[in-house]
């Protein structure tokens, strides 16, 4: 094959993926590594890449100490409140208090804030929520980050890790290719920051034609955050906690400002307030923490889902009083068209005028992602100040690979960062990659010629695979012999769908299916030596297939481990359909042996901050009994 | 005068009448008309641009009278057919005007050539109008060819990876350069064959270019300017192809979603972001 | 079928393949225009649509469940700094919408980081991020801790 090999030498600290949290990774390395060589590979164009490519209409995270709100220990608390439980209270922390400053900095730059008119104050959403006009929020932090980095390098798939062969468990740069040219890309680095994209796609979509591309996170985010880490080694975390949306049927348009802002509410078929319905059995799964506030989005999901089963669907947002004031009606249009276009094409098209007729919700098929109302992510060191001694060691974000980093979706156990939270959290890991270097271990990194040339290879090979093989067949797709990543990705979602608790099986599964689910993924994967790539579009089609297939069986292996239902209303595990605080208060730490692809698995212990909050509430606890 | 000189009328050494030059300017022309035609009919191209036309119509918020739509075709001519403007890519608009008057120039003055001048040596003005137009022709098509062609520009292939849309820039390219290696070649003494060789690339060529009007995007030349002059009636009928005006922004200060821009100087731009760079980010 | 490109209007400038970031918007062989390659990958973000300087792409909502017969098209100027929308619902119902983009001059206020003062020893070794700590709360107060807050990390706590 005719591809040019161009590597990028000397390269300090490699930003992988320009989303909100690469950018913010790639802007905040300059200042602490004035004199450092940063780049930035990115697989699309970084003026309109990652999540926020569409733009938001809300900062998600924002705490506002400034004006008095909040403070970060609270966030901490409505996370986890969130979450089961289930976060890393250190890293919540440690984002919390520094997000803020980058809010501010985000408003300096010129991103429109709205403000509220009497107070002069952000305003405000909801209670940690400030709405902006967000249309150009990816361009405006793509102009920080372009800024701070010596070069970008745009439309590069980072297929994988380089790793050192002088110390065992070092990172060493990436590889991948180009879409356009086809030129294969080796960067040498010290230290890398994975700030990949969390997985939409993992799971049959509900909408199975065209719509499949109108998934709630967005198609090209593969899961790269996921894939990239665990062929390297990196400890993962938390990866069965997978999210399912309630989200406005179809075009899955957010319902967050609907909720808070417009104060629409939802209701059953038969016009009823419905999740008090659901009260008694999710006490009988989850005990006290259906009495927690505000509810616990998955429990409000288990409402939903198990209100339309008991044939009262379908459940609607009441639109029809709110939007009666003109102004919440145009906010309402606003936040679609500031960062979920389709629905507003949808209610176009469907002539739905939310003051006239309440729209459908629905609950979406899941998704595998570490920055909104979910932890999936790396097993990351936290702040040295805020730590405890199993959370830390040595570098803020850095993964259980020395040199390694991970921020925004790639960071597990940090969930409620949105897009705000995910750039600090790149900020946060950017100073800590400086930090490494500067204390000298990255020195003597070696990496050989072979280590190179096998991996230029194996990333070619679809395309190979085509060449030789497209021979054996007339015409179409149907060929014995090869698969293309279409087709890989279909057979991926099936089998997560049906084995580990997607939409079709109203997100219920169980030790067997997920035993069978593990069994066909990882023929799956034996069949995908045979991918094969027409050009390089679906070559890179072929790599997202790989980290998205490397983040199913993840999520696969984890939902296995635990042998509970923490999250009702996001999974099921039907042979333990009960939240068990006894056994699995714990994290969910998994390992994949990159040399032999075995996993394993371990708990590793839950910190909670304690403060005047916890205390009072435990008296009361202990009062009532 | 070597750059005036008549290329044409050294190609009866190898048999080639003027009556039969003659014959092939009016088959092209034939050509080029019967391509048209049948790509509007067999396409239904035509029935399609008055169908749609009709459904704006429908959307329209203002009749548009007769001298509006006069002085809108005019500005169609000045604009987009005389200087390209609907190009937002400058570079692309200086290679598309080389190539398009490079073009016409160097079609009429062969036209002129071979029929008032076809066996005279020396063609004075004609002769050098046949020169100027090839290579202007020549340098526009291949700038655009190996560096503007959004192939290359954009999708990052070579330059020299064909597609059929190539088929007219190629064509265009072969009657411009192999026209110019002809006429080059037979002025030096001794290069007969190679005069002869590069006269049949320019024959081929020139095939292709007229012959080829129904597979290749020769006819953009009619269809773009009537694109253009529709265009124009549709953002003027109120109509506006379903898009919204396209305001300035003092003249919306007064949504409440302005607040936050209020207080900037109506006049201040706020210059380029994305669309700064050249569409080649990779 | 997600984003399309109207025929008479595309020139072929490259805009939208250089900016959509699923990879899907490419230029058609035939005609050197634009075209939408694999729809099912569309999120109907309107990277492109805003990108075209020639309007020529528009959006017709997913098969799966959107009726022919409406338009959301858009026109996005960063001279301005604003955003305009005209929905147009099936029934030929019209919605214009309007927003500001920008309120800046595009990247004018963002500092170059290698040319402000380089940190100090203590800095680095702190916990504060460039900026701070003035920019938590824009006052002279300092990064909240555990200790600031009165809180400690205890393992295996119920609430």
């Amino acid at each position: 094959m005719a591809y040019k090999t161009i590597v990028v030498d000397d390269i300090d600290i490699l930003v992988v993926g320009a989303g909100l949290s690469g950018t913010g990774a790639a802007w905040e390395a300059r200042y602490w590594g004035q004199d450092k060589k940063i780049v930035i590979a990115e697989k699309a164009n970084i003026y309109r890449s990652g999540a926020v490519a569409m733009g938001l209409y809300a900062i998600n995270c924002y705490m506002g100490t400034r004006f008095g709100e909040n403070n970060p220990e609270d966030h901490v608390r409505y996370a986890r409140n969130d979450l089961m439980g289930m976060v890393r209270e250190d890293l919540l922390f440690d984002m919390a208090r520094h997000v803020d400053s980058t809010v501010h900095q985000f408003e300096e730059w010129g991103l429109p804030i709205m403000r509220d008119p009497e107070t002069g104050t952000y305003q405000r959403e909801g209670k940690w929520q400030i709405m902006i006009h967000g249309e150009s929020y990816k361009p405006i932090v793509a102009m920080a980050a372009m800024k701070s980095a010596d070069k970008v390098y745009n439309r590069i798939c980072v297929t994988h890790l380089l790793m050192d062969e002088a110390k065992e468990n070092r990172v060493a740069g990436a590889v991948g290719f180009n879409v356009r040219t086809g030129d294969f890309y080796v960067f040498r680095s010290k230290t890398v920051i994975v700030t990949a994209g969390g997985a939409s796609m993992i799971y049959k979509p509900r909408s199975t034609g065209e719509g499949a591309g109108r998934v709630w996170y967005a198609p090209w985010s593969s899961g790269s955050a996921y894939g990239l880490l665990i062929q390297a080694g990196a400890k993962m975390t938390q990866m069965e906690n997978r999210i399912v949306l309630a989200r406005f049927k179809d075009g899955y348009g957010p319902v967050g400002a609907y909720f808070l802002h417009l104060k629409t509410y939802t209701q059953n078929g038969l016009g009823e307030e419905y999740e008090s319905h659901w009260y008694d059995e999710l006490k009988k799964m989850v005990g006290e923490y259906i009495d927690h506030h505000p509810v616990p989005t998955c429990l409000r999901n288990h409402a939903l889902i198990r209100e339309v089963l008991a044939g009262r669907g379908p459940i609607h947002m009441v639109t029809m009083h709110s939007f009666q004031d003109p102004h919440l009606e145009e906010v309402g249009w606003h936040n679609f068209l500031g960062m979920t276009v389709g629905q507003a094409v949808l209610w176009a098209s469907t002539d739905l005028d939310p003051k006239c007729e309440n729209p459908e919700l629905t609950t979406s098929e899941p998704y595998v992602m570490g920055s909104h109302a979910t932890a999936c992510g790396a097993w990351c060191s936290g702040p040295e100040d805020v730590s405890p001694p199993e959370y830390f060691w040595g570098y803020n974000r850095m993964t259980t690979v020395h040199g390694l980093f991970g921020a925004g979706d790639a960071c597990g156990g940090t969930p409620h960062a949105f897009s705000s939270g995910s750039f600090t959290e790149g900020r946060l890991a950017a100073k800590a990659a400086c930090q490494y270097i500067d204390d000298g271990k990255a020195e003597g990194i070696v990496v050989s010629d072979r280590q190179i040339e096998e991996l230029r290879e194996k990333i070619y090979k679809p395309l190979e695979n085509y060449k030789i093989w497209n021979n054996e067949v007339v015409a179409g797709d149907v060929n014995p012999t090869i698969l293309y990543p279409k087709q890989g990705l279909i057979r991926m979602q099936k089998i997560m769908d049906e084995y580990c608790g997607g939409v079709s099986m109203q997100y219920m599964t169980n030790e067997k299916l997920l035993n069978i689910g593990l069994k066909k993924l990882a023929i799956l994967r034996e069949d995908m030596e045979m991918l094969a790539a027409r050009d390089l579009h679906e070559l890179l089609r072929c790599w997202e297939l790989h980290h998205r297939v490397l983040t199913s069986e993840a999520v696969m292996h984890h939902t296995l481990f635990r042998k509970e239902t923490r999250w009702p209303g996001y999974y099921y595990r039907g042979d333990h359909l009960y939240l068990d605080d006894e056994n699995w208060h714990v994290l969910t730490v998994s390992r994949r042996d990159p040399k032999t692809g075995e996993w394993t698995m371990e708990k590793a212990p839950l910190y909670h901050i304690v403060g005047d909050v916890e205390e009072e509430y435990q008296k009361k606890k202990a009062a009532k009994s | 005068m070597f750059i005036t000189s008549n290329p044409f009328a050294g190609l009866a050494q190898f048999g080639i009448t003027p009556g039969m030059m003659q014959i092939f300017v009016i088959l092209a022309i034939i050509a080029v008309v019967a391509g048209i035609l049948l790509d509007v009919a067999h396409k239904k191209s035509a029935k399609y641009f008055f169908e749609h036309t009709e459904r704006m119509k429908k959307l329209a918020t203002r009749q548009l009278s007769s001298s509006e739509k006069t002085s809108m075709l005019v500005q169609v001519i000045l604009n987009e057919v005389l200087t390209s403007s609907e190009f937002h890519n400058p570079k692309r608009r200086i290679a598309h005007l080389l190539k398009m008057y490079g073009f016409i120039i160097f079609v009429v003055s062969s036209a002129v050539l071979i029929f008032f001048y076809p066996t005279e040596q020396y063609a004075g003005f004609w002769g050098l109008m046949w020169r100027v137009g090839a290579i202007m022709l020549a340098v526009g098509g291949w700038w655009f060819f190996t560096k503007l062609r959004v192939d290359v520009l954009s999708e990052g292939k070579k330059w020299y990876k064909l597609a059929r849309a190539d088929m007219f820039i190629v064509s265009l390219l072969g009657v411009s350069t192999f026209g110019l290696l002809w006429c080059f070649f037979q002025g030096v003494v001794g290069s007969t064959a190679l005069a002869l060789l590069f006269f049949a690339l320019f024959l081929i060529s020139a095939v292709v270019l007229f012959g080829g009007v129904y597979w290749s995007k020769f006819g953009h030349m009619f269809f773009k300017p009537a694109a253009a002059y529709q265009k124009r009636i549709l953002m003027a009928d109120g109509s506006r192809e379903n898009l919204p005006p396209f305001y300035k922004r003092a003249e919306v200060l007064d949504q409440s979603t302005m607040d936050l821009v209020r207080d900037i100087p109506a006049d201040q731009k706020f210059g380029l972001c994305i669309m700064k760079d050249e569409p080649n980010h990779y | 079928m997600p984003t399309f490109v109207y025929m008479t209007r595309c020139d072929g400038c490259g805009y939208c393949v250089d900016i959509c970031p699923s990879d899907i918007m490419h230029i058609d062989t035939t005609w050197r225009r634009a075209y939408n390659i694999e729809p099912d990958m569309c999120w109907e973000c309107y990277s492109c649509v805003k990108a075209c300087p020639m309007h020529a792409i528009d959006v017709r909502g997913y098969a799966d469940f959107c009726p022919l017969g409406h338009a959301v098209r858009v026109h996005r100027d960063e001279e301005e700094g604003i955003i305009a929308w005209r929905i147009k619902f099936r029934s030929g119902r019209i919605k214009d919408l309007v927003a500001p983009i920008t309120t800046k001059p595009w990247g004018k206020y963002i500092p170059d980081l290698k040319q402000v003062p380089a940190p100090t020893k203590e800095q680095r070794e702190s916990q504060l991020l460039f900026n701070e700590p003035k920019y938590i709360r824009l006052d002279d107060g300092d990064l909240y801790t555990l200790e600031s807050q009165g809180l400690k990390m205890r393992q295996g706590v119920y609430y």
